[in-house]
């Protein structure tokens, strides 16, 4: 049961666990952000693509069979993430991921109802792991990056999902076929349970994306900072059950209230006061609660009194997984283009700084020319200055001056990186808004 | 009532959390602006030296002449910076911008004399010793008398060219040259005013 967990867990982990890595695939490629965030997109689309096919196989098919293929066509498209010589492989090799990933994800949705014994509790656990892998993907991704190397996050993953391979096996067989359960035509997918977990999961694409490539890239933290600050999310979307087990009244309240907060949290990452990691925890933990409370309340919704139950697991990962996608398609662009604009105010305060600085002039001159030739090396990427500084040795008596102005030249790009990104931020949170409709329409179901 | 205790927590929560970052300032994390030219700076105390003067100068100038061109002193300095040229009317602009300056600092009074400027310019200046001898003993109340500061300083203006002389911004050198150039021949034509009856 821990190991079918476990690769549910990895699989949906999958879908954000390279997001803090992707500054270094970027580098290591010598890509641009728009090609990179294939690494991310290609994963999510065939998963979104292919849930429901695959679903339709375990259901036909025995979902143990499914689900071992799965973990050995996942394992060695993983093999294959973790030595990719070039962007092309590695993107081609997340796309087949997907495909043994789709077919664990709906298999096990079944072995796990057959080993819990009770559809109910089946059903959460299977969506418990996979919010807790969504959650916690980017945090693990973003220590072993930070320990290791972008390569490692793939190495793991090979023997947890082989971990999983031999209960799966052990099933075959033994699982009910979801098909001999019924004899009417499978019942129609929730569309506004569904609706709502494609809305939510394009919004959390901007939480966990866009805050990574903020602090990374914009704040020029360190991957592993950068996890340890993420971890909010986790944190906190684990903790939101028993946080608000008092005052939990069914599905649509939790529905709307997660939204609510999740819409809530981007804003706050909208408006950050500052580039201190410490600003971002709250924004972040309104987003944890928001992800604890809604998203596995919306797929036991998506699930319930449904058959065939592999189906419906189906069209929950096409779901979520098809909003992450949209997200990434609307989010990429209006950020780059952002970050793009972010350049003229970020110059002009620097142009600014430099000017006024009590440094001879000789000096300045000599500054600016170097973080010229930094700025136009970086074009597109937000800048580092310190190299600037280095290359212009000053007497001691101003030394003091040109550590201010260094100190405050990388505030300017922090203050510039941070509005960049606060457009995509705001769109994000309008569609965590937007889940409200569908959310508002469920019917309310008090929790078990 | 039950049904939306908890979305009420949930809007308290975003409120209280959009609050405080608001309160701190959220929403006003951005980039300096530019400053408006076309009000003056403050003018920090001018050490008697030519590069601190020539600084004070070309700031007040750029300043000046980004007023003149309706555009921000920073865009200005960052075309500059890019092109290392600049079109007939922005230069027409910086000229008129830098005359600008000199006329300020000889308003208020901050012009240093000539006589004070002189030791370090001869100290730069590539003419034989002998020369730099002789007019190093010129009493320091005949050269402020012969070359008053300011005209020397529109003239020395009048004689730059702007194009070459941001041509070579990247050669600190070749641009000290250039401004000594310039303000010896601004310097040799104000004497010889002074000698032609």
């Amino acid at each position: 049961m821990m190991a079918l967990s476990l690769a549910v867990a990895v699989v949906l982990g999958d879908a954000g666990v390279v997001t803090l890595a992707l500054p270094q695939i970027l580098r290591d490629f010598n890509a641009q952000v728009g090609e990179v965030a294939w690494v991310l997109i290609a994963f999510n689309l065939v998963l979104a693509l292919v849930a429901v096919p695959a679903a339709r196989v375990c259901v036909r098919g025995d979902p143990a069979a499914a689900t071992a293929v799965g973990l050995i066509c996942f394992a060695a498209a993983t093999t294959v993430c973790a030595v990719a010589p070039s962007l092309g492989v590695l993107i081609a090799a997340r796309a087949i991921q997907a495909v043994g990933g789709a077919l664990v994800i709906v298999g096990t949705l079944e072995l796990m109802v057959n080993a819990m014994g009770a559809e109910r509790t089946g059903v959460r656990r299977w969506a418990m792991a996979g919010v807790a892998g969504a959650a916690l993907g980017p945090v693990v991704g973003g220590l072993l990056t930070s320990a290791f190397s972008w390569r490692s996050i793939f190495v793991v993953q090979i023997p947890v999902a082989l971990l999983a391979l031999p209960p799966a096996l052990a099933l075959r067989g033994r699982v009910a076929r979801p098909q001999e359960n019924v004899d009417t035509l499978p019942d129609r997918p929730h569309v506004l349970a569904n609706l709502a977990l494609a809305l939510l999961s394009a919004a959390l694409t901007a939480a966990l994306f866009l805050l990574v490539l903020l602090l990374v890239d914009g704040w020029s933290r360190s991957p592993a900072a950068a996890a340890a600050a993420v971890t909010a999310v986790p944190v906190a979307a684990l903790a939101a059950r028993p946080v608000f087990r008092g005052v939990r009244a069914g599905t649509r309240s939790e529905a709307v209230a997660g939204s609510v907060l999740i819409a809530g949290g981007l804003t706050g990452l909208a408006l950050l006061p500052g580039a201190e990691l410490a600003w971002t925890v709250a924004p972040q933990v309104l987003i944890g609660f928001g992800l604890g409370l809604s998203v596995d309340s919306l797929t036991a919704a998506a699930l319930r009194d449904r058959v065939p139950r592999a189906l419906h697991g189906g069209w929950t990962i096409a779901a979520r997984h098809g909003g992450v996608v949209l997200g990434l398609a609307i989010l990429t662009p209006i950020f780059t283009a952002d970050l793009r604009h972010a350049e003229t105010p970020a110059k002009e305060a620097i142009a600014r700084l430099v000017l006024d600085v009590p440094l001879p002039a000789s000096t300045k001159l000599d500054l600016a020319e170097q973080l010229g030739r930094r700025l136009a090396a970086e074009r597109g990427q937000v800048p580092d200055l310190r190299p600037a500084f280095a290359a212009v040795p000053e007497p001691p008596t101003q030394a003091a001056a040109a550590a201010t102005l260094e100190v405050n030249l990388e505030d300017q790009i922090r203050r510039a990186a941070t509005s960049a990104f606060r457009t995509a931020f705001l769109v994000a949170a309008a569609l965590a808004l937007l889940a409200l409709g569908p959310a508002v329409g469920l019917r309310d179901r008090r929790p078990p | 009532m039950t049904r939306l205790a908890l979305p009420l927590i949930a809007v308290l929560l975003v409120a209280a959390v959009l609050g405080i970052q608001v309160a701190a300032g959220g929403g006003h994390y951005v980039p300096l602006r530019p400053a408006n030219p076309c009000v003056q700076r403050p003018v920090p105390p001018i050490a008697p030296q030519l590069e601190p003067l020539a600084e004070q100068i070309v700031l007040i100038g750029v300043n000046s002449a980004a007023c003149r061109l309706g555009i921000s002193r920073e865009r200005l300095v960052l075309a500059i910076a890019e092109t290392r040229s600049l079109d007939p009317r922005a230069a027409a602009a910086l000229r008129a911008g830098l005359l600008d300056a000199v006329d300020r600092l000889d308003r208020e009074g901050r012009l240093p004399k000539v006589s004070q400027l002189l030791p370090q310019a001869l100290n730069q200046a590539q003419i034989p010793g002998i020369v730099k001898t002789i007019i190093s003993n010129v009493p320091a109340s005949l050269v402020d008398s012969t070359i008053p500061t300011a005209p020397l300083l529109r003239s020395t203006v009048d004689e730059l060219d702007i194009n070459r002389l941001l041509s070579e911004l990247g050669d600190p050198s070749q641009l000290g040259s250039t401004v000594q150039s310039a303000i010896l021949q601004a310097a040799l034509r104000q004497i010889l005013a002074r000698l032609t009856p």
